[in-house]
Formats: structure tokens, C-alpha cells, sequence
């Protein structure tokens, strides 16, 4: 199954295929006639002593060209078929890389970043070492060993039968190599991975160790598995011995002997060819080498195929995220935002509701605040509105019409997301402003930057929009990064801005800036903000109080501290403890 | 080749398998040496005529034979030699992995896990390589390299040798070139694929904003031209790997054009035979091995080195903290006493804890609290002697912790950490950590104070269930309990509680307090703690901020003061009601 998929791949690369096996036969040819040449040589110029100088001499040009001839066609085989392996794992990880975008939330939500990113990367760098090491390797070889048999047929078609023992020889070596060696490998991997697994726990758990006196029996404990480790090592020299080298020596010195009988036995009965033995002769030495390399690398395609069956893996995953209708999409234009009765739950219908029949309306230009204690459900409603997550249960319209009839491209547009973590990709200022939003030009770019106030810092870089962001370039502060992301927000002029308010602190002078760039921001567009900090969502038109998934009170500031409610104990709270610091 | 002289001190300790192993390597390379003479003797019989079968049936045994020696006796220089180097690789394990339960956490913050695994795992394997396949190499492509040009000069001719070696430094030349060529291109590859994975790591961390925004479509973008340019690098290097093979493939073709040419003039000339040409020139496909290997050893042997160098100096790192001399293998308990204690860490400029005096009478509880930062921590991981102080001493009734041994000093002190840490084994195990020999009822008794019992219960296999993640999963405050478990097992005189509540609810974190208040009479505690609720019976408590007491006093007493303790405690207070609250 994998290995058919596998195969699929190299479907589109047929004809380079079909080029570079072209050169590789044309190469082995090359060298498997250069010990005929030889032969040619013995037989009808050195035995019966006969030189005329223009045989001679094309056939030592014969020889030398063939040999460069091979040269030059064995390189561009070489660069050919590793030319194909890394097309071939390049499309695959273009493959993986895509379906990881269309994927939805929950997949990244269940999923560690690294386990994704090991998939992408590394994974497909050893299904490449398979590529690579079957095109260029096994292939080669297996071109090479049937050219030998020509070869050999060629010149001697009984004692070529006699050689062909030497296949099945092989074969079996290989198999019986393959089944041991599986369950020795896989030992060793194991006791590998205790290995590991004790050395990384001891390391992190040191403190405790040596705070309950227990080094040496952690000492002993490791010193038992590094034991094991070396004996699973010293049964995989052993079963390496046995069958790998020097088994394929001992094969090759058998050929050997039967090659030396056969030519015996027959020149006790009459004349041989002295040349065909020298042809053998060389044949045989140059038939083992690539069979020490194919044993060789038996055990490492193992491993190639786990990280090709991971790979598959995730490309069969399903949950692809929701793309949204494409068709008679309504443009939004209003703005105006209403939850109907929306229940939702990350884990499908058997897990916790986050959200209980959740419903209010947002008009155009208003500002709606979700206030409530972590885990109230407040981020999830921000979730559900950028169709981050399929609405399971109830509705949400956006000017009357349902989430799902909008099309992906005019919500992105429209709707404008400000996320908690102000994340900024490695690149510039400007870029990370603009992103591949085309249509976005550098004046407005500059624009963006202007109305949230950010220029003044901008500005300060020794090279302004264009400094470079990320691992490499200047490190900015939390506030600033925020003002920048939100800039990115603002440029695309969206109708409904969402705000995921940052609980990071920053210093008070960038605060009032981001307050003052918020508060600018939501004017003449409908918000919804999600609020940590009560004093920054005063004004608001409508603020909700979640409790567990619940909307548990709901008013203006005013109306909800004359309530006395949990609004009015968490403002308390707030502002009690602020007066004291 | 310093490397070797590094590693002699393990060669000495290995000699019988070392030098055993050697002599069987030049003795196979020797019997190596047979089979070629041999095809001479029978091509010669076979071109005069003058073959007999008894001859011919003599040869065959021969030959097979050699086959059979040689298989065994490569199958043992492996053992010996590959064995050797394995147990070297034990060897520097245990070195390594001794030191480590040896370093106090200054080292483990200095160094990460990760590069504490890399150097146990890949730099010792590197070692390992050198040991084996470096000595290897080293003595077989100088013995079989030396024996077959030696075999080529000495029994068929010299003259012809010297002509059939004649491209070899071509080889030797090329091959270094494209080394070097190789290496930077190898360089940029890698460089490429780097930029790969940190294109792909913000990618999944930033999906929010790729979502958000619609980026998917350019994000691909962007990784496609990473990896075209991942795969452009890559076949740069191709290009030139591609190379080693054909240039190699065409030296030894010239090689053995020259060695024909020449020796059938010999032939010509009656100075050679057949046969000798004949196995001339299977000498020369044997001598093929030791001109790559040894080009090949230099690789081995400079990775061995880097990685040896890294051991070494993971080696050489002073123990920091040790014990005097003449230090006390007993002492008594008493009240314990932070006597102008000043510490600042290793290297760090601000001082973490400045002249702290604190005495904590026998039995006693003491409450530490403050804002994160402030020192806890720092000051509770003080008596077990994680780090020791810069000023100032630290006695246990009336001796300094410094005087005695730090197994006596840590016998008397159970210590849960802040994030509590359990290993892979089952629950009673872990619970026993520090006691392997204690009974179940033991652990049960240890596990029902930390009200973890019932937990445990629940679990498919009870207190024989896995933890982690070849077993249950368990939750922060589970976790927690399991600690505080692990350390009431040992019945300490000293207790410390570093914040090992936090995960608990409020509750079950009375409950607990309450316990061990009922059990450990006369018995010393401290518990430093968020949650100022956890220390409001304590005889004593101290505020920390910025590594000095700010407060202290008892409950009572800091509430009436009205400054930090106080006012936390009333938010902290309003919260709880807060989130009880709403439920109605």
C-alpha cells in the first residue's frame, strides 16, 4: 500500500524516467564491455602472439573511450535519478504542506506542533534517503548484475547457467538478512529508546533524585539499561558478520572456485580461452561489490518506510476545514452580526458545551464586550465568528445571512481578526503589515501604520517599515508588536473587527498608545472585543457577562454596576486592586 | 590521528580485543593475499597444458579453505574490534551519566536537555565510530594496502606496480577536491533546509493569523519556494557526490589499461606469465579499497575528535556543590536558622536574596509568600542545598548545613519541588522514589495523607498503573499529590512545600493542610505558596519581595499591619466567592 502510493509519485516523472534508465543501461553496457575488449585482447593478440598495430590500436581507444564514455554517462545517470528523487520529495512535501493549511482548527488544537512539523520536514527527509537510495542504488545495482549476466552469457552461455546458482545464493542471503536482521534492528531501537527515555527522564528529574538521595540507584538502574543496549548491539555485530561482508566474500571466493574448475576440468579435455577466464574473473570481483551495498542498506529503507507511513497518515486526514459557499455570496456591507441560540462544544456533541445558547445582536457600528473568567467561553465566540470552527448548533448571520453562505474570501476580507499573541512572521515591518494581500498598496501600507500610531516607533528603526522582523531582526517589544498587528488588521479596512484583548503587560506608555489606536480603530465599525481588563471596555454598547459557556448578565457599563451582579463584584475587584499597587 | 592517542587509555584497557583483533585483520589481509596467487598457478597449468585434476582438486581446496578462515576469522576481528568499541561507548555512557547525578541544578540550567541527550547520544556514538570503523580502516588500508603493493612489487614486478599506480594520487587529489567542493555545497543544503523548518514552525505557530487573514494560498506559496530551492541545494550537492563514483570508476580504468598494456609487453617479452598478469591485476581491484578507505577515515576521525572534545569537556566540570572534608556524618535536629543568608545566582548580577534572618523553631510551620520573583523558590531550595550561599550561613540546630554531609542533610529533609516531576513507572513506584523498600501499606498510608489514595483507586491498575505516556495522564494537581506523597513517605523532620498546591482546589488543599498538621508533631514544615490560604495556620509567616522580608508575623498579625499580605489576602478572598459566585 505505501509502496504502491510511493510508486504513484514517480508517475508525472515517467519520461525523465525513462531517460535516465536509458543512460543507465547505455552506462552499464559501457562497463561490462570493457573485460571483453580485454578478452578480445588476450585471446586474438597476446596468446597467439599476433600485433597488428591498427587492431591494436582501436582496440585500446576502443577501451580507453568506453571507459570515459561510462564515466560521463554514469554521472549524468547519477545526477539524473537524484534529480527525479528530490522532484519526487519535493511535490510530496508540497503535498503535506497543503493539506496541513486546509486542515481545521481542532486537528492543530489535538495535535503538537512538533509532531506536525517532524511530518513535514523530517519525515520527508527519509522517505528521500528511500527515493535516492532505491533510484541511485538498487536500481544501479540490479542494471549492473543483469548486465554481468549478459555479459557472462555472452561469453560463456554454460558456465554463465553455472554462475546463475550465485543469484538465488544471494537472494536468500538477503531475505534470511532482512528477517533476522528486522527483529534484531527493532531490539536495538527499543533498548535505544529506554535508553533514552531514562537519560532524558534522570536529566529532568535530577533535582529530585538527588533531593531523595537516589543517584545510585539511578546509577545502577541506567548502568542495567546501557547493558542491555550493549548486548542488543553486540548481537547486531554478530548478525552483521554472519551475514553482510564477509558472507558476501565467502560467496564471491565459492564463484571463485567453481570459475577456476570449470576452466580446469575443461582444459583437461582441450583447449580454453585464456581471456574468457580473465573476463570471469573480473566480472565476479566487480558482480559483489553492489551487493555489499544493497545488504547494506536494507535496514535503513526500514526506517524510510515508518516515516512514508506517517506521512500518508496525515495526508488521509479528513477534517479538512470548512471552506465556506462560493456561489452567490452576498457581499457584507452592514456589518451587523447576530448569535442565535448557539451551543457549541470542541469535541463534537458527546464533549463539554463551551458555549449554551448563546444570542445577541451587534449592530453596525457597535461595540460588543465578552467579559467572564477564563475558560467562560469568551475566545470561542471569536473562534466561531472567523469560522475557525464549524457552528454545530444554532446560527450566526452576518446581515442576515448565515456564516456558511459567505464565502471564505469575503469574510477574510471583511471581518478583521486581532489576536491575543501579536505574531509576526519573519520578514519585514511592511510585509508583515501588508501580507500577500496585493491590493494593498505601500501607501496605504503607511497609512495603516499612521492610524494606529505607530510611526513614532517605526520611525525610531534605523530602517523604518522596512526592518527586517522575526528570529534575525530587531526584537520589539509586546506593545509594539501589537500595534503593528494591529496595523496589519486595519489595512484591509474590514467592516467587523475582532479583538482578542493581549493579557501581556506592557509598559504604560505603549498601553495608552494601544488604547488610544483601539479606541480609534472600532470607531464606525462593528466590534466584538474580548476583554480581560474591565477600565478599556466602559464605552461599549453592549457588554456580555459569560459564566461557563452562559450568558449570565448583560447591559451597558452603567446598567450592569447598578445590577450589583458578578460584573459589579469583578469591577470591584479589579478596581480595588488597583488602588492598592 | 590524535583522536588515537586520546582514546589511549581505553586502548590499554582493551588491548587483548585490540590487539588480537589487529593481528587477525593483518592476517586476513594476508590470506587475502592467496587466492590471486593461486588463479596465477592455474591460469599458468591451464595456458601451458599442464594442469592435472589432483593439482586442479589441491588448489580447490585450498582456495575454499582460505574462503572459510577468512570468513571466520572477519567474523571475530568484528567482534573483537566492534565489540571493543561498543563497550567503549558503555563505558563513556556511565562516565557521563555518573557525572550527571553528581551536578547541581546550576549545571542543568546551563545546559538543556536536549544538548545533554546529543552528547550522550550522538557524540558518544560518534566516539564509538572512531573506536571501530576508524581503527578499522586505519590498520586494514595500511596493512592490505601495504601487503598488496608490497605482493605486486615483490612477486610480479615492480616496475609494472609503479606504472599501475601511477593515476592513483590523480585519486587521491580529485577525491579531496571534491571533498572540499562537497562540503560547501553540503553547507548551503543544509542552510536551506533549516530555513524549510522555520518556515514550517511559524507556519503551525501562526496559524491563527494564516487563518485569519486568508494566507494559506501564499504561506504555500512561500514553502514552495523553500523547498524548490531546498531541492535546487540539494542537487548542487548531488552534482558533485555524483561525481567521487565516475572519476574513481575512470582512474581504475586507466589504472588497469596501464597494468595491460605494460604487462603484455611483459608477457611478450617472457618476463611475466599469464597468470601472473592475471593476478596482477586482481591485485590491483584489491587495492582499490584501502586508497578510499583511507580518504574516508579522515572524516571519521575529525567528527570523533569534535565529539570527544564535547565529552571531555562536559567531563571536566567541577562539581559545585560538595561536601568539607571532615564533614559530619550525623547531626541533631532542631529550630532552623537563615542567618544573614545572601545569595545571588552564579553569573546573574542582581542578588536574588539579601541578608535574610529567619529562625523556624523545631515543629513549627513557616509560610513563605510574595509576588513571583521574590525569592521563594530560591530560598526554600537553599536547605537541601541546591545552590549554596554566597553570605551568611544556614544552621539545623545549631550546626551549619555546610559542615555535614549531603546525605545526612538530605536524609532530614522531604522536598516537593514546584513542578512536580514523576517518572515513567508505575504510581507506587513513584511514590517510593526515595524509599524503594517501603511496604504497600506504607505507600497507602503516604498517598491517603496527600489525598491521592482515592485517585489512585479509580485508576485501571491501581498503584500499579503506568505514568505517562505509556499510562494514565494525570492532571496538575494529581501529579502534585503524587509528590507531596512521595516526600511524606520518607517521614522527613523537614517538610518543604515549594507552591505544590497550586494545582489543587481549595478544598482538597485544607484537607491536606490539616493532615499533616495532625501528623507531623514536632516536626518542622515550610510551605511557600500563591494562594495565601495555604499558609494562614502557619506559627510563621514571612513576605518576600525582591529577595528581602518585607512582612512577618502571623495571620493575625499581618492582617492588622495592612499592607501586602493583607490586601492580597482580601482579593484573593473576593475571588473565591467571585468564581462560587456565579454557579447560583
Amino acid at each position: 500500500m505505501v509502496i504502491r502510493r510511493l510508486l504513484n509519485y514517480l508517475i508525472p516523472h515517467k519520461k525523465a524516467l525513462t531517460w535516465a534508465s536509458f543512460i543507465l543501461i547505455l552506462a552499464t553496457f559501457a562497463d561490462v564491455i570493457g573485460p571483453v575488449l580485454v578478452k578480445v585482447f588476450l585471446d586474438q593478440h597476446l596468446v597467439p602472439r599476433s600485433f597488428d598495430r591498427g587492431a591494436l590500436i582501436i582496440l585500446a581507444s576502443s577501451y580507453l573511450g568506453l571507459n570515459i564514455l561510462s564515466a560521463i554517462l554514469h554521472y549524468y545517470q547519477l545526477v539524473s535519478f537524484n534529480e527525479i528523487a528530490l522532484k519526487i520529495v519535493r511535490q510530496l512535501r508540497i503535498d503535506v504542506f497543503s493539506h496541513v493549511q486546509n486542515l481545521e482548527f481542532k486537528v492543530f488544537d489535538n495535535t503538537p506542533a512538533g509532531a506536525l512539523i517532524s511530518r513535514i520536514t523530517n519525515d520527508t527527509e527519509a522517505i528521500k534517503e528511500l527515493f535516492v537510495g532505491v533510484l541511485a542504488a538498487f536500481v544501479q545495482n540490479m542494471v549492473f548484475m543483469l548486465g554481468v549476466f549478459v555479459a557472462m552469457f555472452y561469453l560463456d552461455v554454460r558456465l554463465a547457467c553455472f554462475c546463475l546458482i550465485l543469484l538465488p545464493m544471494i537472494i536468500i542471503l538477503m531475505i534470511s538478512y532482512r528477517k533476522v536482521s528486522t527483529k534484531v534492528y527493532r531490539r536495538l531501537r527499543q533498548e535505544l529508546s529506554h535508553l533514552n527515555a531514562k537519560l532524558n527522564e534522570s536529566v529532568q528529574g535530577m533535582n529530585i533524585i538527588q533531593a531523595l538521595r537516589q543517584e545510585k540507584r539511578f546509577r545502577r538502574e541506567f548502568q542495567t539499561i546501557s547493558n542491555n543496549y550493549y548486548r542488543e548491539e553486540m548481537v547486531n555485530i554478530r548478525l552483521e558478520g554472519l551475514f553482510v561482508r564477509p558472507a558476501v566474500d565467502l560467496i564471491y571466493t565459492l564463484a571463485l572456485v567453481m570459475v577456476l574448475n570449470y576452466f580446469g576440468f575443461q582444459s583437461l579435455t582441450g583447449p580454453i580461452e585464456i581471456g574468457v577466464l580473465y573476463a570471469f574473473i573480473n566480472y565476479l570481483e566487480r558482480f559483489f561489490e553492489p551487493v555489499n551495498m544493497m545488504m547494506e542498506r536494507l535496514t535503513q529503507f526500514q526506517q524510510s518506510f515508518v516515516a512514508a507511513e506517517r506521512v500518508f497518515e496525515l495526508l488521509d486526514d479528513r477534517r479538512i476545514a470548512p471552506k465556506g459557499s462560493s456561489v452567490d455570496s452576498p457581499g457584507i456591507s452592514q456589518g451587523e452580526i447576530e448569535f442565535n441560540d448557539v451551543s457549541f462544544s470542541y469535541d463534537g456533541d458527546k464533549g463539554a458545551k463551551v458555549l449554551k445558547s448563546i444570542s445577541f445582536t451587534a449592530y453596525p457600528g457597535q461595540t460588543v464586550a465578552l467579559v467572564g473568567h477564563t475558560g467562560s467561553g469568551k475566545s470561542t465566540v471569536a473562534n466561531l465568528l472567523m469560522g475557525f470552527y464549524p457552528v454545530t448548533q444554532g446560527e450566526i448571520f452576518i446581515d442576515g445571512v448565515s456564516l456558511s453562505r459567505h464565502s471564505h474570501q469575503e469574510l477574510r476580507s471583511k471581518v478583521g481578526l486581532v489576536a491575543q499573541d501579536p505574531f509576526l512572521f519573519a520578514g519585514t515591518i511592511s510585509s508583515n503589515i501588508a501580507l500577500s494581500r496585493s491590493e494593498i498598496t505601500e501607501k496605504e501600507v503607511q497609512e495603516a501604520v499612521s492610524f494606529v500610531q505607530a510611526e513614532d516607533f517605526i520611525g525610531r528603526l534605523p530602517q523604518g517599515l522596512q526592518e527586517p522582523m522575526g528570529e534575525r531582526g530587531t526584537t520589539l517589544s509586546s506593545g509594539q508588536r501589537q500595534l503593528i498587528c494591529f496595523a496589519r488588521t486595519m489595512a484591509g479596512n474590514p467592516k467587523i473587527l475582532v479583538l482578542d484583548e493581549a493579557t501581556a503587560s506592557v509598559d504604560t506608555e505603549t498601553e495608552e498608545a494601544i488604547q488610544k489606536a483601539l479606541r480609534k480603530m472600532r470607531q464606525g465599525r462593528t466590534t466584538i472585543a474580548i476583554a480581560h481588563r474591565l477600565s478599556t471596555i466602559q464605552d461599549a454598547d453592549l457588554i456580555l457577562v459569560l459564566h461557563h459557556g452562559k450568558i449570565v448578565e448583560r447591559g451597558t457599563h452603567a446598567e450592569l454596576l447598578a445590577q450589583e451582579g458578578l460584573y459589579y463584584k469583578m469591577f470591584m475587584l479589579q478596581h480595588g486592586s488597583k488602588e492598592k499597587e | 590521528m590524535l583522536l588515537f592517542k586520546d582514546l589511549m587509555w581505553f586502548f590499554k584497557q582493551e588491548k587483548k580485543g585490540y590487539i588480537l583483533g589487529i593481528i587477525v585483520l593483518v592476517l586476513v589481509a594476508l590470506l587475502n593475499l592467496l587466492p590471486p596467487y593461486v588463479v596465477r598457478v592455474i591460469v599458468d597449468e591451464v595456458s601451458r597444458g599442464a594442469l592435472r585434476s589432483e593439482s586442479l582438486l589441491y588448489w580447490t581446496l585450498i582456495l575454499a579453505g582460505i574462503g572459510l578462515a577468512v570468513y571466520a576469522l572477519r567474523f571475530s576481528w568484528r567482534l573483537m574490534i566492534f565489540g571493543a568499541a561498543s563497550r567503549l561507548s558503555r563505558l563513556l555512557r556511565k562516565q557521563l551519566f555518573d557525572h550527571f547525578t553528581l551536578m547541581s541544578p546550576q549545571f542543568y540550567q546551563k545546559h538543556r536537555t536536549g544538548d545533554l541527550m546529543a552528547h550522550a547520544t550522538n557524540d558518544i556514538q560518534a566516539v564509538e565510530m572512531t573506536a571501530g570503523m576508524g581503527v578499522l580502516t586505519f590498520v586494514d588500508s595500511i596493512t592490505t594496502g601495504g601487503l598488496v603493493v608490497l605482493s605486486m612489487a615483490v612477486f610480479i614486478s615492480w616496475k609494472l606496480t609503479l606504472i599501475a599506480l601511477l593515476p592513483m594520487p590523480l585519486m587521491a587529489w580529485s577525491t579531496s577536491r571534491y571533498g572540499t567542493m562537497l562540503h560547501n555545497r553540503f553547507h548551503h543544503a543544509q542552510a536551506a533546509f533549516s530555513d524549510l523548518n522555520n518556515k514550517v514552525l511559524e507556519n503551525i505557530n501562526g496559524m491563527r493569523v494564516v487563518k485569519a487573514f486568508g494566507e494559506e494560498e501564499a504561506e504555500l506559496e512561500a514553502f514552495r519556494g523553500l523547498s524548490e530551492d531546498v531541492a535546487a541545494k540539494n542537487l548542487a550537492v548531488a552534482k558533485v557526490d555524483a561525481l567521487f563514483d565516475p572519476t574513481i570508476q575512470l582512474i581504475i580504468g586507466l589504472s588497469f589499461f596501464l597494468a595491460l598494456i605494460f604487462g603484455s609487453i611483459d608477457v611478450i617479452h617472457g618476463k611475466l606469465t599469464f597468470g601472473q598478469l592475471t593476478q596482477f591485476t586482481i591485485y590491483l581491484g584489491q587495492f582499490i579499497w584501502p586508497m578510499l578507505a583511507f580518504g574516508w577515515l579522515f572524516n571519521i576521525l575529525e567528527r570523533g575528535r569534535a565529539s570527544y572534545d564535547r565529552i571531555e569537556k562536559l567531563l571536566k566540570i567541577k562539581q559545585t556543590i560538595k561536601e568539607k572534608e571532615e564533614a559530619l556524618s550525623r547531626f541533631n535536629n532542631g529550630d532552623v536558622i537563615y542567618k544573614g543568608a545572601s545569595f545571588t545566582y552564579p553569573g546573574g548580577n542582581t542578588p536574588i536574596l539579601q541578608t535574610i534572618n529567619v529562625r523556624v523553631e523545631q515543629g513549627q510551620t513557616l509560610g513563605i509568600v510574595g509576588k513571583t520573583g521574590s525569592g521563594k523558590t530560591t530560598f526554600l531550595r537553599l536547605l537541601p542545598r541546591e545552590f549554596d550561599l554566597n553570605q551568611g550561613d544556614l544552621q539545623i540546630g545549631s550546626t551549619s548545613i555546610y559542615d555535614v554531609t549531603l546525605e545526612s542533610l538530605r536524609s532530614k529533609i522531604g522536598y516537593v519541588p514546584q513542578d512536580s516531576f514523576l517518572f515513567s513507572t508505575t504510581i507506587a513506584e513513584n511514590i517510593a522514589l526515595g524509599k524503594p523498600e517501603a511496604s504497600l501499606e506504607e505507600i497507602h498510608q503516604a498517598a491517603e495523607i496527600a489525598d491521592i489514595h482515592a485517585d489512585v483507586l479509580s485508576f485501571p491498575e491501581g498503584y500499579g498503573t503506568l505514568v505517562g505516556d505509556r499510562g494514565v495522564t494525570l492532571s496538575g494537581g494529581q501529579k502534585q499529590r503524587i509528590s507531596i506523597a512521595r516526600a511524606l513517605l520518607l517521614e522527613p523532620e523537614i517538610l518543604i512545600l515549594d507552591d505544590s498546591l497550586s494545582a489543587v482546589d481549595a478544598k482538597t488543599e485544607k484537607k491536606i493542610l490539616e493532615s499533616l498538621g495532625k501528623m507531623r508533631v514536632q516536626k518542622t514544615t515550610f510551605i511557600s505558596s500563591h494562594r495565601l490560604s495555604a499558609v494562614e495556620e502557619a506559627d510563621l509567616i514571612i513576605v518576600l519581595k525582591d529577595g528581602q522580608i518585607t512582612e512577618e508575623g502571623s495571620h493575625r498579625e499581618l492582617m492588622a499591619l495592612k499592607g501586602w499580605y493583607a490586601a492580597t489576602y482580601r482579593r484573593q478572598q473576593l475571588e473565591s466567592l467571585l468564581a462560587e459566585g456565579a454557579e447560583h
